[in-house]
């Protein structure tokens, strides 16, 4: 079971959360062409990395927001959370 | 307008559980609170508004997570950023938000109908509390709020008094009998008092 830093709420069991996949997927400009190969890796294409991995979550059970978790995906140990418009 | 209860048919006065041997003004109480009305009050993102200058029945709104504002009559609970959730016995209370809060940067709703709100008080409130939620309530004192679950049940807790722990707990209405039965069957063990 993880705790979680919810920018907003503060420490809170992953009980409270969903996850919401990875965060550093951009989807293509819209009225741009996109090419097949584009709009694939934008749906389906992950990388699923073994490390440091920036995440979405969403605190579902709680204030309903979503925020950005940079988290480890080998220990678990969450090392930032930050809201959805900060950086890294 | 009076509001159908959600409990009616579910809650029962008496003593239940494990209350022998305890003297009956200790034991722990549960009743249904109804007749309240309840708004969701949110700032829009593009509202310049600065919430600090506004008031409802006296009461400012607290821009810190899982801060209350309280007076006899209403309570203003802090729910997410901008979002504010009202619950008060003034019938009339809808007036003062129309009045104070404008349309165009404020979206309101009433969800009167749509919650069941269960106080439990006595010593072992927050051991019942304790069994189904994963929130940490060591720090948790009076006009402390916080959405979080119950056996997998969404819900807002709002500590009332510290010294009697009191606290208002507020679900969904549709998940009602499976919340009831939640809180109950976990107060069993203590003995508690249905009013």
């Amino acid at each position: 079971m993880l705790e979680i830093r919810c920018p907003y709420c503060g420490n809170r069991s992953q009980n409270e959360f969903a996850y919401g996949g990875d965060a550093t997927i951009k989807r293509p400009e819209l009225n741009t062409e996109v090419t097949d190969q584009e709009w694939d890796n934008f749906v389906y294409y992950r990388k699923n990395p073994r490390g440091n991995h920036l995440e979405l979550w969403h605190h579902i059970s709680g204030c309903r927001q979503w925020f950005k978790v940079h988290r480890n995906t080998a220990t678990h140990e969450i090392l930032k959370t930050l809201e959805m418009k900060e950086n890294l | 307008m009076k509001r159908n209860s959600p409990l009616k048919n579910l809650h029962q006065t008496g003593l239940y559980g494990n209350y022998k041997n305890q003297n009956e003004n200790d034991l722990l109480v549960i009743r249904e609170i109804t007749n309240l009305k309840i708004f969701q009050i949110v700032q829009y993102k593009s509202s310049t508004l600065n919430i600090d200058s506004l008031k409802l029945d006296g009461l400012s709104f607290p821009v810190h997570a899982g801060f209350v504002e309280a007076s006899d009559t209403t309570r203003v609970q802090w729910n997410a950023p901008n979002t504010w959730i009202i619950i008060s016995s003034n019938e009339n209370i809808i007036d003062d938000i129309i009045k104070n809060f404008h349309e165009n940067d404020f979206a309101i709703t009433d969800q009167s109908h749509s919650r069941a709100i269960i106080q439990i008080e006595g010593k072992k409130a927050l051991d019942v509390i304790k069994k189904g939620s994963p929130l940490n309530l060591n720090d948790f004192k009076k006009n402390n709020c916080a959405n979080s679950i119950y056996h997998g049940i969404t819900i807002s807790i709002d500590m009332l008094d510290d010294d009697l722990n009191k606290f208002n707990i507020m679900a969904l209405r549709s998940f009602t009998g499976s919340f009831h039965h939640a809180i109950t069957d976990a107060a069993l063990e203590f003995g508690y008092k249905g009013l």
